[in-house]
C-alpha cells in the first residue's frame, strides 16, 4: 500500500486547527450540555406532570431524532431565524449541547433516583430542608455515579462533533474530507483523523479515571 | 501500557488492509470466469446531482442514466446502476469494485494520475449563482467573499484558484444541494457548480430571487465515464459511446433533458 506521509504533512496544521476546533466545540458541548441536562433532569422529576411533561418531551425529541438531522435543522432553520445568517461553528455547538443535554438529563435523573429514599429521609430528620438535602447529601453522592455514565456521554459527543462537517464547520472531519475530495485517496485523511479522535478520546478517559479515583471514598 | 495500544492500532490497520484485498481478489475471480460472455456491469453514481443523475421516487434517473443505457444496448452490456454518493464513487472505482462511473465527472489530468476516462461525452462550464442584488459580476468579484461549493468539484477548484487553496472562506459541503441551502439562508454570498446545475436550480426555484452570472474564464469541462486504472472494458464503450454521440442518439437524450440540440461538434473535436 502506498501510504503516502507528504500529503499528511501538508494537511497537518489544517488537521490540526481543526483538532483544537474540535477539542473546542466538545467542551462547550460538554459545559452547556451539562447546565442544561442538570436542569432539564430535576424538570423531569419534578412530582407534578404538568411541570415534568415538557422536560420529558424535550428528551423524546433530542433522544428520538438523529443528530445529523438536528444539526441540518438548526443549521439552516434555527441558527438564521435568529442570527439572520448561517455560522456553522454555532449551529454546531448548539446541537450538540441541545442534543447531549437530552442525554445528560436522563443520566442525572438516574443517579438522583439511585440514591436511597432513606437518605433524604435522614438529612430531613437532621432538620434539612428538601434543598439543603439534595445539595448537601443526596448530588454530592448522585455525582459519583454519573461519572461513568457521564463519561460514555462525552465520549461519544467528541465523536459526534464530526458530524461538523456536512455544515462545513471547520473542525477535525472537515479537514478530513477537504483532503479526500483534493487527492481522492481515502486511507490518508481517514486514518489520520480516525487517530488524532482516537488520542483525544484516550486523553478524555484517562482524565474522567483520574477523577473517578479521585472522588472515591474508599 | 504504550506498547499494547500501538499493537491494538497496528493489528487495525492490518485488518483494514486485509479487507480490501480480499474484495479484489474477488472480484477479479468474477472477471476471469466471464469467458465470452459478457458479464452484467456494475456502474456506480451518485445520484444527487439533477439533471444528469437524481432519485426520483427511490429510482435513479437523468441525462447520464438514459445516455448510459443507450451506450450499454449499443456495446451490448447488461448493467446495474448504484447511488454510492461522490466520494465513495472514486474509492470504488480505484478499489476495481465497480466496473466503470457516471456521475457528471469532469475529465482532468489530476485524476487521469489515477483513473482511466473514456471519450468526452459532455460539455460544462462552471457558473457563479448569487442572490438578484448581489454585486459579484465576475469570478474576481469572488475575492474576499464567503463562496459555498461541493466538495471535491472542479467548481471549488475554480474558486480555490481564485481565493487560495483551503481559504477559509471557501466552504465545502457534501453536496450542491446543501451549497445552495447555505446561499439562500445568508451564510455565503455565492456558489460556484456547473452550469447545467446551477440553471436547473434556478428553474426549478424562481422564488428564491437568484440569478446566475457566467465569466468567459471559466474553462470548458468536459465530463467522462471514469475507469479503473488499465480497464479492459474502456475500448469497447469508448467505441459505444462514439457511435451514440454521431448516430443523433446523443442529441435526442441530450434535447429531452435540456430543451436544446447539443454541440456535438465540440465534443467530437475533443476526441
Amino acid at each position: 500500500m502506498d501510504f503516502r506521509f507528504d500529503l499528511i504533512a501538508e494537511y497537518g496544521p489544517l488537521f490540526l486547527k481543526g483538532a483544537f476546533l474540535t477539542i473546542g466545540v466538545s467542551l462547550l458541548g460538554i459545559l452547556l450540555g451539562c447546565i442544561l441536562g442538570l436542569f432539564i433532569g430535576l424538570g423531569k422529576i419534578v412530582q407534578n406532570k404538568w411541570i415534568a411533561l415538557p422536560f420529558a418531551w424535550y428528551i423524546h425529541f433530542f433522544r428520538g431524532t438523529p443528530l445529523f438531522v438536528q444539526i441540518l435543522l438548526i443549521h439552516f432553520g434555527v441558527v438564521p431565524l435568529f442570527a439572520g445568517t448561517t455560522n456553522a461553528l454555532l449551529a454546531l455547538v448548539l446541537s450538540l449541547s441541545l442534543n447531549a443535554a437530552a442525554y445528560i438529563a436522563e443520566i442525572f435523573r438516574a443517579g438522583i433516583q439511585s440514591i436511597e429514599k432513606g437518605q433524604m429521609e435522614a438529612a430531613r430528620s437532621l432538620g434539612m430542608t428538601h434543598r439543603q438535602a439534595m445539595r448537601h447529601v443526596i448530588l454530592p453522592q448522585a455525582f459519583k455515579r454519573m461519572i461513568p455514565p457521564l463519561g460514555n456521554e462525552f465520549i461519544i459527543l467528541i465523536k459526534e462533533s464530526s458530524l461538523g462537517a456536512v455544515i462545513a464547520a471547520p473542525e477535525l472531519m472537515y479537514w478530513g474530507r477537504a483532503m479526500q475530495g483534493q487527492y481522492y485517496r481515502p486511507w490518508e485523511p481517514y486514518l489520520t483523523v480516525a487517530f488524532i479522535y482516537l488520542i483525544l478520546t484516550l486523553s478524555l478517559s484517562y482524565l474522567l479515571t483520574r477523577l473517578e479515583r479521585r472522588l472515591d471514598t474508599k | 501500557m504504550k506498547k499494547s495500544f500501538l499493537l491494538i492500532f497496528a493489528s487495525l490497520i492490518l485488518v483494514l488492509a486485509a479487507c480490501g484485498t480480499s474484495e479484489n481478489g474477488e472480484n477479479d475471480g468474477q472477471g476471469s470466469d466471464g469467458g465470452d460472455e459478457k458479464e452484467k456491469l456494475r456502474v456506480v453514481t451518485d445520484a444527487a446531482y439533477a439533471p444528469f443523475e437524481y432519485m426520483d421516487k427511490g429510482e435513479i434517473v437523468g441525462f447520464d442514466v438514459d445516455f448510459i443505457t443507450a451506450v450499454l444496448e449499443e456495446a451490448g452490456y447488461e448493467f446495474t446502476i448504484e447511488n454510492v454518493g461522490w466520494d465513495p464513487l472514486f474509492v470504488e472505482i480505484k478499489d476495481e469494485h465497480a466496473d466503470f462511473a457516471i456521475s457528471a465527472i469532469t475529465i482532468n489530468d489530476d485524476r487521469k494520475e489515477t483513473y482511466d476516462f473514456s471519450v468526452p461525452y459532455f460539455e460544462s462550464r462552471n457558473m457563479i449563482l448569487v442572490p438578484t442584488d448581489s454585486d459579484i459580476e465576475s469570478g474576481d468579484d469572488l475575492k474576499g467573499k464567503k463562496v459555498a461549493v461541493q466538495n471535491g468539484t472542479t467548481g471549488q477548484e475554480v474558486v480555490e484558484e481564485i481565493l487560495g487553496t483551503n481559504n477559509k472562506n471557501i466552504s465545502k459541503f457534501e453536496n450542491n444541494n446543501l451549497a445552495i441551502q447555505e446561499l439562500l439562508a445568508g451564510g455565503a454570498d455565492a456558489v460556484v457548480a456547473d452550469n447545467t446545475v446551477v440553471l436547473e436550480y434556478v428553474k426549478n426555484n424562481p422564488d428564491k430571487d437568484l440569478k446566475t452570472v457566467e465569466d468567459p474564464n471559466f474553462e470548458s469541462e468536459f465530463y467522462g465515464l471514469m475507469f479503473p486504472k488499465g480497464s479492459e472494458l474502456q475500448e469497447d464503450i469508448n467505441e459505444a459511446v462514439k457511435t451514440v454521440i454521431e448516430n443523433g442518439t446523443y442529441a435526442e437524450i441530450f434535447e429531452e433533458w435540456f430543451g436544446k440540440a447539443p454541440n456535438v461538434d465540440a465534443l467530437i473535436d475533443q476526441q
